[in-house]
């Protein structure tokens, strides 16, 4: 019976003293663990926009972090899940940095789906879930839950009062003031073409202006139409402007009463 | 007289025995307590945790002098086996089934963290049942060596 008492003093105080190396190495490494945040960045795409948020990791510690998993389910106000995203770094090596960056990707393409983010201030709701293997024996999942603001790129569209003046002996002058806020955190740089429409639905006269408008920064301007005088009459008091914002993200119409 | 030299004896039994089980406390104590404070600031965990180390410090050190009291009785094995189980449904307790849950507030945003330590719960209760069973066979020993002896002083 000795040798078996022996064998199991001996099993148990090896495995014991393991077990708490293991844990005191573990609590150190995660305590020497860099974790560091860039500042996010959005970028324009041929689909819409980009958020690139990057992170670097410095793991000073004893054990790998393995299948570093970065999933992102970001939601406008009513709850419509708009975009899900995901960064996986395999293996970020005990001793070793990694620098990687997790890319939001929104579409705006059919710009339909998103028309009120596009005139209307919102927020996003973003939900970040970030799983990992730690010294491939323990896995750690964290989530959390972040409100994003969310600023319009043609907030408060409007027509001012639209008048008419003479140009030359063929035709008139038509001036349409136009404004709008850039809530985003974009340049807007497209085309802005107007097509103004008289009480009975009948098109009066259009034109097509450039747009460069900084972000968070205000346009107030004039555009300028032209009208032959055989069709000053059908320039009445009120009406509605059809307004079609074309920036190479996306392309989507505004319709705008005036008078 | 004879009463006062059965007292004698007693003292001098009970004596080495409170002697040897406080410095066993006291190692217990600076190897379970002090040293692990000394490497790891306590405040750096949630306050139910650092609630969790002073009930195992209070264990170990409790278990620690009771075995070391009774050591060469029966009820050494008896308060081993105890330790043993005792560990067991605290290290249950304490890594709630092997899946530890926490809700830190961070810039602004809850952050919910979870740790899956099912492997490392596993291991903690198979080396207590080792335990249960290396004791188990030291009782067993214990008693057979009784039984030996107390023939032997009959023949």
């Amino acid at each position: 019976m000795k040798p078996a008492i022996r064998a199991l003093g001996i099993a148990t105080t090896t495995i014991w003293i393991l077990l708490i190396v293991f844990s005191a190495t573990a609590v150190y490494s995660v305590m020497n663990l860099g974790i560091d945040f860039g500042e996010a960045q959005f970028f324009p795409s041929s689909e819409g926009v980009v958020l690139s948020l990057p992170f670097f990791i410095n793991n000073s510690g004893y054990y790998d972090i393995s299948e570093l998993n970065v999933t992102t389910h970001i939601e406008d106000s009513n709850g419509t899940l708009l975009t899900v995203s995901n960064t996986f770094v395999p293996l970020v090596s005990k001793g070793s940095n990694v620098e990687a960056a997790h890319n939001i990707s929104i579409e705006l393409g059919d710009a339909t789906e998103y028309i009120e983010l596009i005139f209307n201030d919102s927020f996003f709701v973003s939900d970040t879930f970030v799983a990992l293997n730690f010294a491939r024996i323990v896995p750690v999942q964290m989530s959390m839950n972040i409100t994003v603001p969310w600023g319009a790129p043609f907030y408060n569209v409007s027509v001012g009062e639209i008048f008419d003046l003479p140009f030359n002996i063929t035709h008139v002058r038509v001036v349409v003031p136009v404004s709008f806020e850039n809530h985003s955190f974009l340049d807007i740089t497209g085309t802005m073409q107007l097509e103004i429409y008289n009480d009975v639905n009948e098109l009066v006269t259009s034109e097509k202006t450039s747009l460069d408008v900084r972000s968070q920064s205000t346009y107030n301007e004039q555009v300028d139409t032209y009208l032959s005088l055989a069709d000053v009459s059908k320039l009445t008091e009120s009406g509605n402007v059809h307004f079609i914002f074309e920036i190479p993200m996306f392309t989507t119409e505004l319709w705008m009463p005036y008078g | 007289m004879v009463e006062e030299g059965k007292r004698k004896g007693l003292m001098n039994k009970l004596i080495p025995r409170v002697l040897k089980a406080a410095l066993w406390g006291t190692f217990t104590y600076v190897f379970v307590y002090y040293l692990p404070r000394l490497i790891y600031p306590m405040d750096l965990f949630p306050l139910k945790y650092n609630q969790f180390f002073y009930l195992f410090v209070g264990i170990a050190v409790f278990f620690a002098v009771v075995v070391k009291f009774f050591s060469g009785t029966i009820f050494e094995h008896a308060f081993s086996i105890a330790r043993a189980l005792i560990l067991i449904i605290y290290f249950i307790a304490v890594f709630n089934g092997g899946v530890i849950s926490l809700t830190m507030p961070m810039e602004g945003t809850t952050v919910n963290l979870l740790v899956d330590l099912k492997a490392f719960l596993a291991i903690l209760i198979l080396m207590s049942l080792l335990e249960i069973g290396k004791s188990m066979f030291q009782l067993t020993n214990f008693l057979v060596k009784r039984a030996e002896s107390s023939q032997r002083s009959m023949h």
